[in-house]
């Protein structure tokens, strides 16, 4: 099964420290004192995320031998990474020299390609958004910014502690900074949002320019509930009052209001010059995401810390969720004379009829689609052939088969019967 | 191991659900060194899941306990465990009869309960010798003195023949055994007469055949004899006999007054049914023991595979199952909405429940099930013919009737006094007539009704506990058929009539009804791709319309790394999620909108 796998293109860091929790937000996070303060933890996971940096490296090494210099022709061989992605939690809680730190450390063992995109997530936040013209200094080329919305009533709801006016202020930072790109992300199917709070939050995100927008329709889950919050889960267990508040708010979400509010933003974002190059991401042209595409196109990727998940062509892996376990694993106590490990997780070796189910659900979710051949001879035939008849797939001229607007708000309903 | 007859002592244990009863079988297994207490677990005799999670009895279970009186002689102990709970005074009768005697459990804090009292008349109908228990005196809430003068005025219980406990704490339970061995008295039957053994239960085991748990009222019953079923005229060779402790041990002999088990090696339990009379195959008996009633299901149910494939699978599990529960009743019958299935009957809606759940756990089955229905007698206009109709789905049309009948029951509930007029207002919607009521105490008191048993089923037990707080209990007996005013509701889903959906209801509720079951199933009914009417009919009538929705937004907006795996995985839930639903025409419908006609004779 070997044969399927391939060195990384991509690197994916996780960073799980913010300033507060979101009782919305499912990554992994710690907040207070963990994330600042005499009592942080944040030093000793960053040691560790660059152990993990180094076994990891040492793993591709071994298995594809060393990165190839930047520039240098990709064959067989290890290429240099295309695209690295630091998010979280607030990665720009780090100070810019950690950052930098880091992307030394990825710059040396794994190698970063000329015009490579490095993304790093920032919380608009005064007291989070960060050393923006630093972290650029150290190779971030993209800032995306968590906004999630313009409307002052919508982000208290949501838990957060930012200003419609921060989000100004920090794109217009990371653009003096020289950021190549700029990313907002802004959410939907929010409680208390109206139509009209809505168009609002787009128009006013439109008018600082971004390159790129990621619009999410709220979705509350419940990870325990899945089963993924156990020792070895890629997700921490949902606090009780992450729980309460996430039944209140569904009870004031409405399915027929998020489906509007989505075909609303497909029509002012395309007025505005932005394509919609996969179900929830639009940007103007060059700035599609090209780490995200990574996932979306199946490419494999390496990642660090904790909760990241990886893919080599074949196996996904992840590690746990716990912070406990993952900084005891790679960097135990001085003097207990016991070597540095890779931490705790799980991995799933996919077999080919999962491998392309997954490919034809991740390839529906871009607007490149499927190609006729992918379809007829694949496990989603089926399906697709119901998707065209109930007008939520079409074929284009190209031959590609993508998923019509109202085809993207039903996707799900597309996908299971692809699964 | 043989045990003289005279000091043999075959008895029950009778208690309301929660008053104690397995806590004190449990101290009488520690006590007695029946089992070894590193192997010693909570409602050891409950060992089945399903009882162990409801914390309730479902099947009966045998059990010997040896036990050495004060006296210094040793006896031999068979208690022989009953269901709680009001569907299965059947099981219960069954076991009484096998027995001399039986402890009344009742609850220091609570008193006597509906149920508790039917089961000690019919232990009283059996001439058994009861003695008075009344358990958890160590709870702060104790009022041990009421209960004793509740047992006196209600039971005619003697004062000093009560004897106080705390089966948790272990008091009380010396005092239990000796009065066991004391009071009640030892089997008779003549062990030189031809055998005569009563089946009392049986189930099917794959390397024995149909065990059978028996009571030996006359004879021995040896291993190497030949063996003959005196109703069925089955016979056999027994693979083994022996006693319950709780686990089956073998002996070589059981002897009259005795209750044990015996594999017989029969591959149909219809060869060795309950109440049927063992006797010797050389020398029989003259006449067999009376036998048992045959249980008499008052619900009925279809029972339907999710995916019609498994429908032969189905019967093989209803077949199995019949084996260790004869109290249900099954025969195919087929639906236009969910297919090929059984049409069940069952003693009540908890055995329906029971049954249900069982089939699933134990055999891997996804089922739907019907709403329950009542068994109705309808008489035609045409011939005067009467129909008996136990599927709403079947009914005749309203032209082709005279008259509807339904049977009615009587009720028995205790509640505290503080309750009378809510569960006088429960009653009265539901059709209920009060009869009379009773103080049993200064607080609490016996009322007694007559109501359609179709009143009764839909939800009535679980409003009961509801609006008192969980203090009332009730009991309800069978009195007979009378004519109603009733009119078959049908429900059309996307313009095709839903057989499944069905219901009888009174004529003067229909539209009622009608609006708050489509009000109902419009809840249930996910949006599917399209819009979806609702509606209610009676005849060609309609009387209530809804409409669901078309879906609007089924979709993961994120979808990254780690969401990958995870939303597979999702949509692989959703997936079987949507298996479990039947498929009417173009619509998916889940389970539960099957059984929302429950609820609905009351707002």
């Amino acid at each position: 099964m070997t044969d399927r796998a391939a060195p990384p293109v991509a690197l994916y860091v996780h960073v799980p420290f913010c300033v507060s929790l979101c009782p919305y937000c499912d990554f992994v996070v710690h907040a207070g004192a963990a994330a600042r303060g005499p009592r942080a933890r944040v030093d000793a996971y960053v040691a560790a995320l660059l152990t993990e940096i180094d076994l990891r490296a040492d793993a591709l090494d071994t298995r594809f031998g060393p990165p190839l210099e930047p520039g240098a022709p990709a064959g067989r061989a290890r290429p240099a990474l295309a695209t690295v992605y630091i998010g979280g939690g607030t990665p720009s809680l780090l100070p810019a020299v950690t950052v930098g730190a880091l992307l030394d450390r990825v710059r040396s063992r794994f190698g970063v390609a000329p015009g490579a995109e490095v993304t790093l997530e920032v919380n608009p936040g005064v007291d989070d958004r960060g050393d923006l013209a630093g972290f650029v200094a150290a190779g971030v080329t993209r800032v995306s910014i968590g906004a999630q919305s313009l409307v002052s009533s919508e982000l208290r709801r949501l838990g957060r502690r930012h200003a419609p006016g921060d989000v100004g202020v920090t794109v217009e930072t990371a653009r003096r900074a020289g950021a190549a790109s700029i990313s907002l992300d802004l959410l939907y199917d929010v409680p208390g949002q109206t139509p009209a709070s809505w168009e609002g939050t787009l128009r006013a995100a439109l008018a600082l320019e971004p390159d790129h927008l990621s619009l999410y329709a709220l979705t509350l889950d419940d990870p325990e509930a899945e089963g993924l919050a156990g020792d070895l889960g890629d997700h921490l267990p949902t606090t009780a009052g992450a729980r309460r508040w996430r039944t209140n708010a569904r009870r004031d979400q409405d399915e027929d209001a998020a489906a509007a509010a989505y075909e609303r933003a497909c029509d002012v974002l395309a007025e505005a010059g932005f394509r919609r190059y996969e179900i929830s991401n639009w940007a103007r042209p060059g700035h599609e995401s090209r780490h995200n595409m990574a996932y979306w196109e199946r490419r494999p990727h390496e990642a660090v810390g904790t909760g990241a998940h990886a893919f080599d062509g074949h196996v996904r892996r992840w590690n746990a969720a716990a912070l406990g376990p993952y900084v005891a694993a790679l960097a135990p106590a001085a003097g207990s004379g016991l070597e540095p490990v890779l931490p705790p997780g799980g991995s799933e070796a996919l077999d080919e009829m999962t491998a392309l189910r997954e490919a034809a659900i991740l390839g529906l979710r871009t607007d490149r689609g499927l190609t006729a051949e992918a379809v007829a001879a694949g496990p989603a035939a089926d399906a697709l052939r119901w998707a065209i008849d109930h007008g939520l797939a079409a074929v284009g001229e190209d031959g590609r088969v993508r998923l019509t607007r109202g085809g993207a708000l039903l996707s799900n309903e597309v996908f299971r019967r692809i699964v | 191991m043989t045990t003289p007859q005279e000091r043999l002592r075959n008895f029950s244990i009778i208690a309301h659900i929660d008053h104690g009863k397995s806590t004190l079988a449990d101290r009488l297994l520690e006590v007695t060194h029946t089992i070894d207490p590193r192997q010693m677990t909570s409602q050891v005799l409950d060992s089945m899941d399903l009882e162990r999670e409801k914390g309730i009895t479902i099947k009966a279970r045998a059990v010997r306990l040896e036990y050495t009186s004060s006296a210094g002689l040793t006896y031999g102990l068979n208690l022989i465990d009953t269901p709680g709970h009001v569907d299965f005074t059947y099981e219960v009768s069954r076991s009484l009869q096998a027995c001399e005697g039986a402890i009344l459990v009742v609850d220091a804090a609570q008193g006597i309960e509906a149920q508790t009292l039917a089961n000690v008349f019919l232990a009283m109908k059996l001439d058994l010798t009861i003695i008075p228990v009344i358990n958890k005196i160590d709870l702060p809430s104790a009022q041990p003195d009421v209960v004793i003068e509740e047992l006196e005025n209600v039971l005619a219980i003697p004062r000093e023949e009560v004897i106080l406990a705390s089966a948790k704490e272990g008091t009380g339970i010396d005092a239990i055994l000796e009065a066991v061995v004391a009071r009640i008295p030892p089997p008779k039957g003549d062990p030189k007469a031809p055998l005569r053994a009563l089946v009392f239960d049986s189930y099917y085991d794959a390397y024995k055949g149909v065990v059978a748990y028996v009571r030996l009222e006359e004879g021995r019953l040896r291993s190497h004899d030949g063996l003959r079923l005196m109703a069925s005229g089955a016979e056999f060779t027994p693979l083994e006999m022996g006693v319950f402790r709780p686990q089956l041990v073998p002996v070589r002999e059981l002897v009259a007054g005795e209750v044990g088990y015996v594999a017989t090696g029969l591959k149909s339990v219809r060869d060795a049914q309950v109440g049927d009379t063992i006797t010797g195959a050389s020398h029989p008996a003259a006449a067999p023991l009376p036998g048992y009633q045959a249980a008499k299901s008052l619900v009925f149910a279809g029972i339907y595979p999710i995916s019609g494939e498994d429908y032969p699978l189905l019967r093989d599990a209803l077949e199995k199952l019949h084996l260790n529960d004869a109290s249900f009743s099954f025969e195919p019958e087929s639906s236009v909405a969910l297919g090929f299935g059984f049409r069940c009957g069952f003693l009540g809606l908890l055995h329906m429940e029971i049954v249900q759940e069982r089939l699933e756990r134990e055999f891997a089955l996804d089922l739907i099930a019907s709403a329950p229905s009542v068994e109705y007698r309808v008489r035609l206009v045409h011939d005067g013919e009467v129909l008996v109709v136990d599927n709403p789905s079947l009914f005749p049309s309203s032209g082709e009737i005279e008259e509807i009948e339904e049977p009615w029951v009587a009720l028995s509930v205790v509640t505290p006094a503080t309750y009378i007029g809510t569960v006088m207002d429960l009653t009265r919607i539901r059709r209920g007539t009060f009869e009379s009521m009773e103080y049993l105490d200064p607080t609490r008191v016996l009322m007694k009704f007559e109501i359609p048993l179709a009143e009764l089923i839909v939800d009535y037990f679980d409003q009961l506990k509801s609006r008192t707080q969980g203090y009332a209990s009730m009991d309800y007996e069978e009195i007979g058929y009378r004519p109603a005013r009733l009119a078959k509701l049908d429900v059309l889903v996307n313009g095709e009539p839903v057989d499944a959906l069905s219901l009888i209801v009174h004529r003067e509720e229909a539209q009622a009804i009608g609006r708050r079951l489509a009000a109902k199933l419009k809840e249930l009914i996910p949006r599917q791709m399209f819009e979806v009417p609702i509606q209610a009919a009676v005849g060609s009538q309609v009387v209530a319309r809804e409409t669901v929705r078309a879906m609007r937004k089924n979709v993961l907006a994120k979808c990254y790394g780690g969401d990958i795996t995870r939303k597979r995985k999702l949509l692989e839930k959703q997936k079987e999620g949507k298996q479990r639903m039947k498929r009417v025409g173009s619509v998916e419908i889940p389970q539960e909108a099957f059984l929302a006609v429950l609820g609905m004779g009351e707002e």
